[in-house]
């Protein structure tokens, strides 16, 4: 299905290669999935209740990696009080793109009180590959975002860095249809790519994103307290919001460090800002 | 002719000059946070990470909001004022750096409405008072040259040479720098000004806020910097 839809594309109309939409509601204490729908390339587990309440769910991309033209679609909504996290069974990975950049589109929708944790894991881009990343999220009164991206260059076969041709990722968060953060990155391998300002002789860009009505500057400052006693080789800035939140931002050279730091900070935001414990994917 | 030109000149030498009071003496925009740790220490490394801060950050924030919001005076349209402004503001996500530049934008539109008023600009004023805009000097800038009547690729390169102009007085004195290496700085960064002028007016809006994550890095660890000669 997924081949089909693909010479679809090629041949410049537009298409889903994959599409996800997904509504968590409360049921009495519990959140349930109140409706899913999937086709395409993309799929989700069924939800697993790691924690008694809410439930968590893990994205599957069964084509193996991200192609040529390649659209994806995922649409979560969240239900006042609604408490979910989600994942990524595996990491992203997008080949080259001689035609048309691949496209990732997201639309996260956040009712009253509701809590989404959204924490895939690292996108993986190879030689010659071009992706847009698009994430847009509604927030309400009262709820929580947290939110980590990380991205890798991938391997090519000369050896070298940075042979993908450009990652665009922009996250613009809304509040009551007003625009209240823009983060815009992009990543255009040049000769100085990894200088100076840029990557700083660093590979890796990992980014932690929380909004929380509590995130102030009393629990910034001593999360930062936290992350600077890490002994990694890494480079991070962590900074206010313009609104309730906090951004971390971390180089480093190799994902496992990026994710060390921003499962640190994740635990760290979970007990003082949910007001819960330590939470493991059980993934391996 | 010759009389119109001189008349726009002498106003943009006023807000290009580094000693104008738009505050911008105080922000270094991260550039201290390299200058402490070394990796900028003279005029070759503060020169080459000038000219990656106007090609990778300035060219796709202030510099671009600076085309955009001629342009919408250029098609009477007032309003889109107010969206660049936010953009602006929530694009910046280095707390230090959002507050430098919002500072700097209320106080060169208070000094600028005085200097060279025009009703768009008390508008912008009356916004900034009120709460509605937050006050962005890439605004400023362009509302005081549409209201001196230059083309917007003069306004865009005079912005940017005012951006520049003051980060080098900064280095001259953060660094230190000699007076005249910094003077030599601005003469070659100027055929740099005039390229990120072009790739400027090839953007769209859907180019605004790109960031390179080093130097937003530097913007945020700024903040953590225990001794420290400039506010961001």
């Amino acid at each position: 299905m997924a081949k089909k839809e693909r010479s679809v594309n090629r041949i410049g109309v537009m298409t889903h290669i994959g599409l996800l939409e997904l509504t968590a509601a409360k049921k009495h204490s519990r959140t349930i999935i109140s409706s899913c729908y999937y086709e395409g390339a993309l799929k989700i587990t069924r939800p697993v209740y790691l924690e008694k309440d809410s439930p968590s769910i893990y994205l599957i991309h069964v084509g193996g990696g991200y192609v040529d033209g390649d659209v994806y679609r995922t649409n979560l909504a969240l239900e006042e009080g609604a408490e979910l996290t989600v994942t990524t069974q595996s990491s992203t990975k997008v080949y080259k793109t001689p035609k048309q950049p691949v496209c990732q589109y997201t639309d996260i929708v956040l009712g009253k009180g509701s809590v989404l944790e959204y924490l895939p894991d690292p996108l993986i881009a190879y030689e010659g590959a071009r992706f847009i990343q698009e994430t847009d999220v509604t927030i309400s009164e009262g709820s929580s975002f947290f939110y980590s991206d990380i991205i890798t260059p991938g391997w090519a076969e000369d050896g070298r860095l940075f042979r993908y041709d450009w990652i665009r990722s922009k996250l613009k968060v809304f509040k009551k249809d007003k625009l209240v953060l823009l983060d815009h990155l992009l990543l255009e391998p040049d000769e100085g790519l990894g200088g100076i300002m840029q990557m700083e002789g660093y590979t890796h860009v990992g980014t932690f994103l929380i909004l929380h009505s509590k995130a102030d500057k009393r629990f910034i400052d001593s999360m930062y307290e936290l992350l600077s006693e890490l002994k990694g080789d890494v480079q991070f800035g962590l900074s206010r919001l313009p609104e309730d939140g906090a951004i971390l931002r971390i180089l480093a050279r190799s994902s496992g460090s990026i994710e060390t730091m921003i499962s640190y900070a994740h635990e760290y935001a979970r007990r003082e800002l949910l007001g819960k414990d330590f939470f493991s994917w059980r993934k391996y | 002719m010759a009389t119109a030109m001189i008349n726009a000149l002498f106003p943009l030498l006023q807000l290009c000059d580094s000693n104008f009071p738009s505050g911008a003496f105080s922000h270094s925009f991260g550039l201290e946070t390299y200058i402490q740790e070394q990796n900028i220490t003279g005029r070759d490394s503060f020169a080459e990470a000038l000219s990656i801060f106007i090609r990778k950050q300035l060219v796709y924030t202030d510099g671009l909001a600076c085309r955009l919001a001629f342009e919408s005076l250029e098609a009477g349209e007032d309003a889109s004022l107010e969206e660049l402004d936010r953009l602006l503001y929530v694009s910046c996500l280095a707390e230090e750096s959002r507050m430098g530049n919002k500072r700097i934008g209320e106080r060169m539109a208070k000094l600028c409405s005085e200097l060279y008023p025009s009703s768009a600009l008390s508008n912008y004023v009356a916004r900034i008072k009120a709460k509605q805009a937050y006050g962005q000097p890439a605004i400023v800038f362009a509302l005081v040259a549409y209201h001196l009547n230059v083309s917007k690729e003069t306004a865009i390169g005079a912005y940017l040479y005012a951006n520049v102009s003051s980060l080098i007085q900064n280095a001259v004195r953060g660094i230190p720098l000699g007076q005249t290496d910094g003077q030599k700085i601005l003469v070659g960064i100027q055929p740099l000004i005039g390229k990120a002028v072009d790739q400027i007016l090839q953007l769209t809006i859907e180019d605004f806020g790109a960031v390179s994550p080093g130097l937003e890095i530097a913007q945020m660890r700024h903040e953590r910097l225990h001794v420290r000669l400039f506010m961001s």
